[in-house]
């Protein structure tokens, strides 16, 4: 019956998740395994191209130095060595400089930002107003009729973050949902309780500088969530977090 | 000597012909050579479900992207998605020279090939698709690139090769 109102209110709530951008360090057992398949492989190859050179040149130069056997042999490439090149090669790789990859130690557990842990996944938390309570949530909204509940969850989005976020949403399918009852003071007939269904979406960029961020925000990984959540919310939420 | 006793079945014995078995099996048409394949989407209300979707995985490692593509397949194998192929795309290869300008013009060369595997995927629900594409985004491997999109028919096109004595020829003919 769609004409009987219905006595739970609607949000949709968007989790906003920041992909990892290096890979996780190894396990124990993985770097071993690592080590051992490298050195396999390592013993059972052949020699490559640049290796025959380096070999043969080697060669040449031994019977040189042994025998002056200048004839033919000179007329080859003696213009640059396989050696000469594997040195270029060397100099030019000591003068590469990675990223370093931990940056949470320099901003020293600074939970705003979203340089953090750069080998997990980081979820938006944001302060909301519930009822007279001040709640660490995911950001959510109330829904209107009339439009979908994906679109209530991108509103959410965008209320808290302003409207020029790069952010995918894969599907029109909610990831779960968390229902709760009113306490009985403010319960009546027309307003049971509350359902708020979670929806996901990726930033792609990670460049949040257009963002006006108006409430308290915070970026957490999954085992950060329960210093925030409340247990049962956290409970829902975590079925639907891939570490 | 009985052991070296022949009973070979010929045609006037009983038991001639008593190891056949090929007029038992089903007629198989002679294959034609070309294969048109084009597949419709299913698109109705709640029941979602994509088409066929292209998996394309690109990188400069070879190894990477062959694990990657297998670990992909074998993920769907598990979670019982039909995996229609799995092919690779023809690699490319690139040669990248540096022009030093200082004093004698050097030219490093290095020589990169890239390699792109496709896995061909039916039957996705639209409930589970974004599931599964968060799956694979978390477990890709570094320096792969990921995408995925419908198969279209430009696509299976791709893959084969033009002949151009057989198109001059159709064209002297028409």
């Amino acid at each position: 019956s769609a004409a009987a109102r219905r006595p739970w209110r609607l949000f949709g709530a968007m989790c906003l998740l920041r992909l990892p951008r290096i890979t996780q360090p190894l396990e124990k057992e993985e770097e071993e395994m690592a080590a051992l398949m490298e050195q396999i492989e390592l013993e059972k190859s052949l020699y490559s191209d640049h290796e025959m050179r380096k070999l043969e040149e080697e060669e040449r130069l031994k019977r040189r130095k042994e025998s002056l056997y200048d004839e033919d042999e000179a007329h080859g490439k003696t213009v640059i060595m396989a050696q000469d090149l594997e040195e270029k090669w060397e100099q030019k790789f000591l003068r590469f400089k990675a990223a370093p990859r931990i940056t949470d130690a320099d901003k020293s557990n600074d939970r705003t930002s979203l340089n953090r842990k750069l080998d997990s996944n980081l979820m938006l938390l944001v302060k909301q107003k519930i009822g007279n309570q001040e709640l660490w949530l995911l950001p959510q909204v109330e829904w209107q009729p009339g439009e979908t509940l994906r679109s209530t969850a991108e509103r959410a989005m965008a209320t808290f973050l302003g409207d020029h976020i790069q952010a995918k949403v894969l599907g029109n399918a909610p990831y779960g949902i968390y229902k709760y009852k009113f306490p009985r003071a403010i319960r009546t007939e027309d307003n049971m309780g509350a359902k708020v269904f979670f929806f996901k979406a990726f930033l792609q960029s990670s460049d949040l500088s257009q963002a006006k961020l108006k409430a308290d925000y915070l970026w957490v990984t999954k085992k950060e969530l329960g210093d925030y959540l409340k247990s049962e919310y956290l409970k829902k939420v975590n079925r639907f977090l891939l570490d | 000597d009985a052991l070296l006793g022949c009973h070979r079945s010929y045609r006037s014995r009983p038991t001639h012909g008593i190891g056949k078995f090929k007029y038992l099996l089903p007629n198989e048409a002679p294959k034609k050579r070309k294969e048109k394949v084009q597949m419709k989407e299913i698109s109705a209300g709640t029941e979602y479900q994509y088409g066929d979707v292209n998996i394309q995985m690109t990188s400069y490692d070879l190894c990477l992207v062959e694990h990657f593509a297998q670990y992909v397949h074998r993920l769907c194998n598990r979670l019982s998605i039909r995996v229609n192929e799995s092919y690779a795309m023809p690699t490319k290869t690139n040669e990248v020279l540096f022009l030093e300008e200082r004093g004698s013009k050097m030219q490093l060369d290095a020589v990169l090939t890239t390699h792109q595997r496709v896995v061909q995927v039916r039957g996705l629900s639209s409930t589970f698709a974004p599931i599964l594409l968060e799956i694979i985004q978390s477990n890709q491997p570094e320096g792969v690139h990921l995408l995925v999109k419908q198969h279209t028919e430009d696509d299976f096109k791709s893959r084969l090769k033009s002949r151009p004595e057989l198109e001059e020829l159709l064209a002297q003919m028409s």
